[in-house]
C-alpha cells in the first residue's frame, strides 16, 4: 500500500515533470515561430560593378544659361562616373519580376522621401530610385537662380515644375509618382539644358544604384528564384556576357548573396576610344 | 488608238480607286523612334491584336468594361463618313480631323507634314491647352472649347458651326484615340522593350495598361477643386489696369519666373534659349546632328522646333482672353518647356494668382489685346 503511494506520488512528480518540460518546450518553440513570424529570413544581393578600361575624360558641358551664378562651376557629362579603384558608379539594379512579396513592416521603416536637390547647377544626385506608394519625392532649390525640373513617366501625370531662387520662399516642391516604370525617367532642366538625372519609380523597394566604388546592395529580399535588371544610362539595359539585355536571374537564400565583379568594358558601354 | 488608251486608263484609275476605297483603314501601329527591321512578325501580331481586342477597328471602335465613354457620342465620330438609315451623319472623325491628325490619332495625317506646328499626336495622352495644373487630362470643356474656337496661329481651324452633338462626339473620340494611344505606348515598351512572354495576359494588360490610362481621365472630374483652375478676373479700371500692367513689367524681368529665358526682354520671343522642342519632337534629337538623321527615318513626320510665343504678334494658339493668358502662365503648356508659375498639389508655384494677373495683362498689353469689357461682359459677347 506504502509502495503503492510512493509509486502514485513518483509518477505525480514525473507527470508534472513532464508537463513542465512540455509547456518549457513548447513555450520555446512559440517564441521561435513568433520571431520566424515577426522577422522572416531574408537575403540580400550584393555586387561591384568594375570599369574595364581608361575612363575617358568628362567632357566639360556647355554652360551657357545664367553665366554669372553657373560659370563658376566645373561641370561635367556624368554619363559615365568611374570612381576608384575602376569602380562604375549609378548602375541601377533592379528586380524585374512582377508582384515580389514585400515584407510585413518594412514600409514603416523605409525612409518617407528622397531628395533631389538643385545644387550648383547640377542635379544631386543624379540617379535616384523612390519606392512610389511609399515615398515622396521632395525637390529643392539650393541655388541663388531659378531651376525648373521637368519628366514624363510613361503613363503617369508629367512634371514640368519652377522652383524659386534660394534663399526665399517656393524653393521646394512635393511630387508622388502614382506609377512603377520599368526604367528609370529622364530629368531635365527646361532652363539649364546641361541639367540631367534619373529617377526610377517602381511598386517595391528592391532596388540598388551602385556607389562611387561600383557597390550596390539590396537587402530584405525575399527567398526564392527572381529576374533583376541592371541599367546603364548610356545604353539603357546593360547587355552583359552573363546577363544578356541587362537581365539576370539570382536565387536568393539566407543572408548574403553576393555576385561578386561585374566587369564591364568600354565596349558594353559604348565607349568610343 | 488613243481614244482606247485613256479609256483604259480611265478604268485603271477607276479601279485603283474602288480597291483603295474598299479596304478598311487601319490604325498603323505606334513603331515610332524604332527601326521596324527590329521587331519581330510574332511581336507585331501581338500588339495588333490585342489593341484590336481591347480598342475595334477605326470602322468598329469598341472599348473594354471599365473605360467610361459614351458609346452614343462615340459612334457618331467613329467610322466611314456618312449618314445612317436615320439620315444621321457619322464619321465626323474622318470628315472633320483624319486629313490632319490622321485616322489613328498619330498627328501625320496627309496634310500633317505641311503643317507648323504639327497637328496634336493624341497618342501621348497629352494636350497643351488646359484648364488643369500640372500633367492631369483636359476636362472636356478644355477640348471643345479648342474644337469650337480653333488654334489661331496653327492649321486648326474653328468648328464653331458644328451642332452641339456633333462636337462632344469628336470630344469623345479624341479620348478613346488617347487612351487607345497610351495603352499602345504601355503595350509596346511591355512587348519590344521587356521582351514579354507571348501570348500576353489579357487581364494584366487589362489592369496595367488600359484602365490607369482611363481611370487618368477621370481625375479632374472626381477632385475638380484641386485639379482644375478657375481663373477670376479682375474688376479692375482703367487706373488700376495700367498699374498691373507696370507691376506685370517688373515680374517679367524677375528671375522668379524666367520668362526672358525664353521669350526675350521685349517679350518677341527672341531669348536665349534658342533649342527647344516639345515631347513629340524630343524624341526625335540624337546626341548627335547624325543621330538624329539616323532617327528621322524611323518617324512619320520630321524633327520641327519649338519658337516661343512674340507677344508682339498678337496671336496666341490657346486663346487670347486675359482668362486664356492667365491659364496659360499658371498651368504652362502641357509637353513644351513652358512651366506652370502658379500653384499646384505639393507645389507652391513661383508666382501668386495675384501676380499671374499682372502679368497677364502685361503680356496681352504688348499684344494689343487688352480687353475692352468686363469678364461678364465679354461671356455674353460669346
Amino acid at each position: 500500500m506504502m509502495k503503492t503511494s510512493t509509486q502514485k506520488t513518483r509518477r505525480a512528480f514525473l507527470k508534472a515533470g513532464l508537463s513542465l518540460a512540455t509547456a518549457i518546450a513548447a513555450t520555446g518553440w512559440q517564441r521561435q515561430v513568433n520571431s520566424k513570424m515577426a522577422e522572416p529570413v531574408l537575403g540580400e544581393l550584393r555586387g561591384r560593378f568594375i570599369y574595364d578600361g581608361t575612363p575617358p575624360e568628362r567632357k566639360r558641358l556647355k554652360v551657357d544659361k545664367d553665366v554669372d551664378c553657373c560659370g563658376k562651376y566645373d561641370i561635367r557629362d556624368e554619363s559615365l562616373m568611374v570612381g576608384p579603384e575602376q569602380g562604375l558608379a549609378n548602375v541601377f539594379v533592379y528586380v524585374r519580376t512582377r508582384g515580389i512579396p514585400i515584407p510585413e513592416g518594412l514600409a514603416d521603416r523605409w525612409p518617407k522621401r528622397v531628395t533631389l536637390d538643385n545644387h550648383e547647377c547640377i542635379f544631386k544626385p543624379h540617379c535616384m530610385a523612390i519606392w512610389c506608394p511609399v515615398q515622396e519625392y521632395y525637390i529643392v532649390n539650393s541655388d541663388p537662380i531659378a531651376q525648373n525640373v521637368a519628366f514624363n513617366p510613361l503613363g503617369d501625370l508629367p512634371a514640368n515644375i519652377i522652383l524659386s531662387p534660394a534663399p526665399g520662399n517656393n524653393t521646394d516642391a512635393v511630387w508622388r509618382f502614382r506609377r512603377s516604370q520599368t526604367e528609370p525617367v529622364l530629368i531635365v532642366c527646361n532652363y539649364h539644358p546641361w541639367e540631367s538625372a534619373y529617377i526610377l519609380p517602381r511598386d517595391n523597394p528592391f532596388f540598388a544604384i551602385s556607389d562611387s566604388s561600383g557597390n550596390f546592395a539590396i537587402p530584405n529580399l525575399p527567398l526564392g528564384e527572381w529576374e533583376f535588371q541592371i541599367w546603364q544610362e548610356r545604353v539603357r539595359q546593360l547587355d552583359l556576357p552573363n546577363a544578356p539585355r541587362g537581365r539576370l536571374v539570382v536565387q536568393i537564400k539566407p543572408g548574403i548573396n553576393d555576385l561578386g565583379t561585374i566587369v564591364v568594358s568600354p565596349e558594353h558601354l559604348k565607349v568610343v576610344a | 488608238m488613243r481614244g482606247y488608251f485613256f479609256s483604259s486608263l480611265l478604268i485603271a484609275v477607276g479601279l485603283l480607286v474602288i480597291c483603295s476605297c474598299s479596304r478598311p483603314p487601319a490604325f498603323r501601329l505606334n513603331t515610332e523612334g524604332r527601326d521596324p527591321g527590329s521587331i519581330s512578325p510574332t511581336q507585331h501580331e501581338a500588339l495588333t491584336t490585342t489593341l484590336a481586342d481591347f480598342f475595334g477597328t477605326p470602322d468598329q471602335a469598341t472599348t473594354p468594361r471599365g473605360v467610361e465613354l459614351n458609346h452614343d457620342l462615340l459612334h457618331l465620330a467613329a467610322g466611314p463618313m456618312g449618314r445612317d438609315l436615320e439620315r444621321v451623319e457619322r464619321g465626323l472623325y474622318r470628315k472633320h480631323c483624319a486629313n490632319c491628325h490622321g485616322v489613328s490619332g498619330d498627328g501625320a495625317g496627309p496634310f500633317a507634314r505641311l503643317l507648323n506646328p504639327y497637328p496634336r499626336d493624341f497618342r501621348k495622352g497629352v494636350f497643351k491647352y488646359t484648364s488643369t495644373v500640372m500633367g492631369a487630362k483636359p476636362t472636356n470643356q478644355d477640348l471643345e472649347k479648342i474644337i469650337r474656337q480653333g488654334m489661331p496661329g496653327t492649321g486648326m481651324p474653328s468648328y464653331k458651326r458644328l451642332p452641339d452633338d456633333d462636337i462632344k462626339s469628336l470630344v469623345e473620340y479624341v479620348k478613346y484615340l488617347s487612351i487607345r494611344g497610351e495603352t499602345e505606348l504601355y503595350l509596346v515598351r511591355l512587348v519590344l522593350d521587356e521582351n514579354e512572354l507571348l501570348p500576353l495576359n489579357r487581364q494584366a494588360v487589362l489592369e496595367d495598361g488600359v484602365l490607369p490610362a482611363a481611370e487618368s481621365w477621370d481625375l479632374p472630374q472626381i477632385e475638380p477643386d484641386v485639379w482644375v483652375v478657375k481663373p477670376h478676373r479682375p474688376d479692375w479700371d482703367d487706373q488700376q489696369l495700367q498699374a498691373a500692367i507696370a507691376r506685370g513689367k517688373e515680374l517679367y524681368r524677375e528671375p522668379r519666373a524666367q520668362c526672358i529665358t525664353c521669350h526675350g526682354p521685349e517679350g518677341r520671343g527672341d531669348g536665349e534659349q534658342t533649342d527647344l522642342y516639345d515631347i513629340w519632337n524630343q524624341a526625335k534629337k540624337g546626341i548627335t546632328d547624325q543621330q538624329t538623321r539616323e532617327l528621322a527615318r524611323h518617324f512619320a513626320l520630321p524633327i520641327q522646333k519649338l519658337r516661343p510665343r512674340n507677344f508682339h504678334s498678337g496671336i496666341f494658339h490657346g486663346g487670347d482672353t486675359p482668362e486664356d493668358i492667365y491659364l496659360r502662365i499658371h498651368i504652362g503648356i502641357k509637353g513644351t518647356p513652358m512651366p506652370g508659375a502658379g500653384p499646384a498639389p505639393g507645389i507652391p508655384g513661383v508666382l501668386t494668382p495675384d501676380e499671374i494677373w499682372d502679368l497677364a495683362y502685361y503680356v496681352l498689353s504688348l499684344a494689343q489685346k487688352l480687353p475692352t469689357h468686363s469678364a461678364h461682359e465679354d461671356s455674353e459677347r460669346k
